[in-house]
């Protein structure tokens, strides 16, 4: 991380690291210095120390978990008694010829959402902005983040009324217009952008929330000096709203990077037929398939592993490069 | 001085607020699980409390009988929402009859599958589980590494396990290495899936009852173009069916109940694996040419209109409420179903509906299916010790007393019914709504009577003889899946990829979305596939020692 100037009053510095400031404190070792900070800030470890706790207790033991990837895990024998079998499941995960499917599956899923959706709460979010605060404003919102807090079952149990081709609305209007009835759900070919299409309407809306935020917080001078300089209202919009929230679309980037192999199982799940399963079986159905139905706990963990650090990897390569741009990145 | 002093209160000051956060932070860690705790202790106190006094009543009554009532938790299936409740009456009556205080998890059948796996993986396992696939694989593995009780030599002891469940549910329900690692919840053989059809249509447009998948296209072809319903649209469809993903495995062809009972008919293999004589080996039915005809006939079927338009996104309670809706004319399903899923609904849209016009058809092809024989097993995990343990079979063997069995099927005296002319007479609306045949669910008898004995009109007793009837015939030539319970390792690893496979192939040539050749090109490929070689010869080697063990 970049070290930012400190700018706190220099009796503030001497009370952290002591007579001598930060100088002193190069030359210990990490432990030695971890103790005497310690012993300084009492207080605020105690403090911390809930936090770091929960942490340890709730996130990091469990976590020990992803040994069972390389065991041949029994839940009777248990973690201790279950025999090791090193890298034998990531063997058999990258040898199954369904492992490139899968792989491109869940790339290209992610991809369109990125490439469709990702933009959409943006724009969105600046149409707001130039919306008068007032009741219709609000209205429209409201209206916007209603989809959000529907559950992917009502949403998948709507869609199948609306393209289902045997009684589906749109087919009825459809075929009354004189039209083909359409088969788009158990069509390969438009399965992915029926996806996406889903995600845009349940969160398009919701998505704007975090980006209205990062505009309320742009200085209103901006604009004034903005307009004073003859900018008009796409204008202010492209050389002071956009730049403004530019910090926030990088980090929201990079988190959605890192999400990159993990496809909202439900939806998939819940839109999954046998017509379309070549281009619907993701690593999170395969995993739940052969994991959960299958009770191949070692191999679906195994799997689950493989996506954790490419998924870990992304977001370190998306930060260090929008770090070279100049943007702050997530840490 | 001044300093000094703001300091002492600064840092006290923050040892004092961080103090009290940790405080408040771990008393509220601590509240909220003792809050469970409580609960749960609040719940076993007052399971407790009922105990004693019932204890204490029945003590005063019978001072024969000191042992301590029975706890154990349970877990298995049920159909009903919401369940039946820790307080239900019938509950509380068996517990009383079989001396027990039963904890039970009731799950939704919808999820019963992936609950039951993560209940296995998470090592906690109930004192009696209903297993309701025992040759899946996490429960194989996991009584194979001793993690259930062997039953085997225990059961003689129990007149009622012994007596009351036939010796074929033993038979078919026993592990690779012969041993039974539960008790099966015992069904009839004789009822298995198969068409049934209505009864009324077939009259209206003046049909036969179809005995050949020939006539059986007809008959749907005339339900689909005839206008069977008379509303004078072409607005049915024939066969009540759907393929979902979840029945890749598990159905035949792995195309779901109501198409795979299709593609049985051309085979006449119940299940995938046909027994070759000529080779001395179990052949896998798709490489078969039969299946070929059946899912050319099923495209044509599919094109015609005579199966659901949305045949892949439906699930199995819409294809029912095809059915129920009068919208088809053909279902595949159990006899027994006749009342408690359909004809009670579909008597509410089609008021001249008969129970007689759910009519089960005996065979297509000759060809029939033959049940397993029982339906799911109830296994005890080693945790549970072993005198425990024999108190646990004596708890199933006392509930398949007629006495005690009667309390689930027609619940209370006063309650649910009144003794009529010396017979029950069931108030059947309040023995659901006290979730009565949920009981069913852990303990099963066999009885013949009681269908008959609670119909509540003639009607409902002429279509019951009929459908006994029905089964009978079947009964003499219905073919037994042969490849159930028997097990091969590889099948294990690669089945699951390979029943994927060819239900999506299936589904795709019937939505008319590949050709024909491509199932073809399939079967061609899949001939030289070396781990289907592999599934072959395994279970063939596991057929043999299994019926060589069975004649000798």
């Amino acid at each position: 991380m970049n070290a930012a100037p400190d700018s706190r009053p220099a009796s503030a510095v001497k009370r952290q690291y002591g007579e001598g400031g930060l100088r002193k404190g190069k030359g210990r070792s990490f432990a030695s210095r971890l103790v005497s900070s310690f012993k300084r800030e009492k207080s605020l470890y105690l403090l911390a120390l809930p936090g770091i706790a929960f942490f340890i207790v709730f996130k990091y033991v469990p976590m020990w978990g992803i040994v069972i990837a390389f065991q041949d895990y029994s839940p009777f024998l248990g973690i201790k008694e279950s025999p090791w079998v090193g890298w034998q499941h990531f063997e058999r995960f990258f040898a199954n010829p369904d492992f490139l499917l899968l792989f491109r599956n869940t790339l290209a899923i992610n991809l369109l959402n990125l490439a469709l959706f990702f933009p959409l709460p943006i724009l969105i979010a600046l149409l707001l902005n130039e919306l008068k605060e007032g009741l219709y404003k609000r209205f429209i919102q409201s209206i916007l983040y209603v989809p959000h807090f529907l559950s992917w079952v009502i949403i998948a149990g709507l869609t199948f009324l609306l393209f289902a081709k045997g009684e589906g609305v749109i087919n009825d209007m459809l075929e009354s217009a004189g039209a083909q009835r359409m088969d788009v759900l158990t069509d390969p070919d438009s399965f992915w952008l029926m996806l996406t299409l889903q995600s845009i309407w349940k969160e398009a809306g919701w998505g704007t929330i975090v980006f209205l935020a990062a505009i309320a917080g742009v200085d209103p001078e901006r604009y004034e000096a903005a307009r004073m300089d003859g900018a008009g209202r796409l204008g202010m919009m492209w050389h002071v709203t956009l730049p403004a929230i530019r910090g926030v679309i990088v980090i929201l980037l990079i988190l959605r990077l890192g999400d990159l192999m993990d496809v909202g199982f439900e939806q998939i799940f819940l839109m999954y037929n046998g017509a379309v399963s070549q281009v619907a079986e993701v690593f999170d159905t395969y995993v739940y398939r052969v994991g959960i139905q299958r009770g191949q706990f070692s191999y679906s963990t195994a799997i689950g592993l493989f996506k954790s650090v490419i998924g870990l990897a992304l977001v370190l390569l998306t930060n260090k490069l929008a770090k070279k741009f100049g943007e702050e990145g997530v840490f | 001085m001044k300093n000094i002093r703001s300091n002492f209160i600064h840092t006290t000051g923050y040892s004092a607020l961080a103090a009290l956060l940790a405080i408040t932070i771990v008393l509220a860690g601590c509240s909220s699980t003792s809050g469970g705790n409580a609960q749960e202790g609040n719940q076993a106190a007052a399971g407790e409390a009922v105990n004693n006094s019932k204890n204490a009543s029945e003590g005063a009554a019978n001072e024969a009988k000191p042992e301590e009532p029975l706890e154990l938790s349970i877990m298995t299936v049920t159909p009903s929402t919401p369940p039946a409740a820790d307080d239900n009456v019938i509950k509380r009556a068996i517990e009383q009859a079989t001396n027990s205080k039963m904890t039970i998890q009731w799950v939704s059948n919808n999820i019963y599958d992936d609950k039951l796996n993560i209940t296995l993986a998470s090592g906690e396992i109930p004192d009696l589980i209903m297993i309701n696939d025992p040759f899946g694989s996490t429960f194989r593995t996991m009584a194979s590494q001793g993690a259930f009780w062997d039953i085997t030599d225990y059961v003689k002891d129990y007149p009622n396990l012994t007596g009351g469940i036939p010796d074929k549910a033993w038979e078919s329900s026993k592990m690779a290495d012969g041993r039974n690692y539960g008790i099966p919840r015992p069904r009839s053989v004789k009822e298995d899936s198969f068409f049934i059809i209505r009864k009324d249509w077939l009259d209206k447009l003046g049909l036969q009852q179809p005995t050949t998948t020939e006539e059986l296209y007809q008959v749907m072809k005339a339900f689909v173009e005839q206008d069977p319903d008379g509303n004078g649209q072409k607005d049915t469809t024939a066969l009540a069916s759907y393929v979902s993903p979840s029945d890749a495995s598990n159905s035949i062809g792995g195309l779901g109940p109501a198409l795979g009972a299709i593609e049985a008919s051309f085979t006449g293999v119940n299940g995938n694996w046909k027994w070759d004589e000529q080779q001395q080996k179990l052949v896998y039915t798709a490489l078969l040419p039969e299946v070929r005809h059946s899912l050319e006939y099923l495209t044509n079927a599919y094109k015609e209109g005579l199966l659901p338009e949305d045949l892949l996104s439906l699930k199995l309670s819409q294809a029912r409420d095809l059915f129920k809706g009068n919208k088809a004319g053909i279902i595949v399903d159990k006899t027994g179903t006749m009342k408690l899923i359909y004809a009670s609904d579909l008597k509410k849209v089609v008021p001249t509906f008969k129970f007689t016009d759910f009519y089960p058809l005996t065979k297509i092809n000759g060809y029939s299916p033959k049940g397993i024989g029982f339906n799911g097993l109830l296994a005890i995990p080693k945790s549970v010790p072993e005198e425990k343990l024999k108190r646990i079979l004596g708890l199933v063997d006392t509930w398949m007393n007629k006495e005690v069995n009667d309390l689930q099927l027609y619940g209370l005296e006063g309650v649910h019914y009144k003794v009529e002319n010396g017979k029950k007479v069931v108030d059947s609306d309040k023995l659901k709504q006290d979730n009565g045949s949920d009981f069913n669910q852990i303990v099963n008898v066999l009885r013949d009577d009681t269908l008959l004995d609670k119909a509540e009109s003639q009607e409902e007793i002429d279509a019951i003889l009929y459908a006994k009837k029905v089964e009978d015939e079947r009964d003499a030539t219905s073919i037994p899946n042969i490849s159930a319970g028997l097990y091969s390792p590889s099948a294990d690893l690669a089945g699951p990829d390979l029943d994927k496979r060819i239900q999506d192939l299936k589904a795709k040539i019937i939505l008319g979305r590949e050709p024909l050749s491509a199932w073809d090109d399939f079967v061609a490929k899949l001939g030289s596939d070396a781990n289907l070689a592999k599934i072959s010869q395994e279970l063939t080697e596991a057929y043999l020692t299994r019926e060589g063990a069975a004649t000798q």
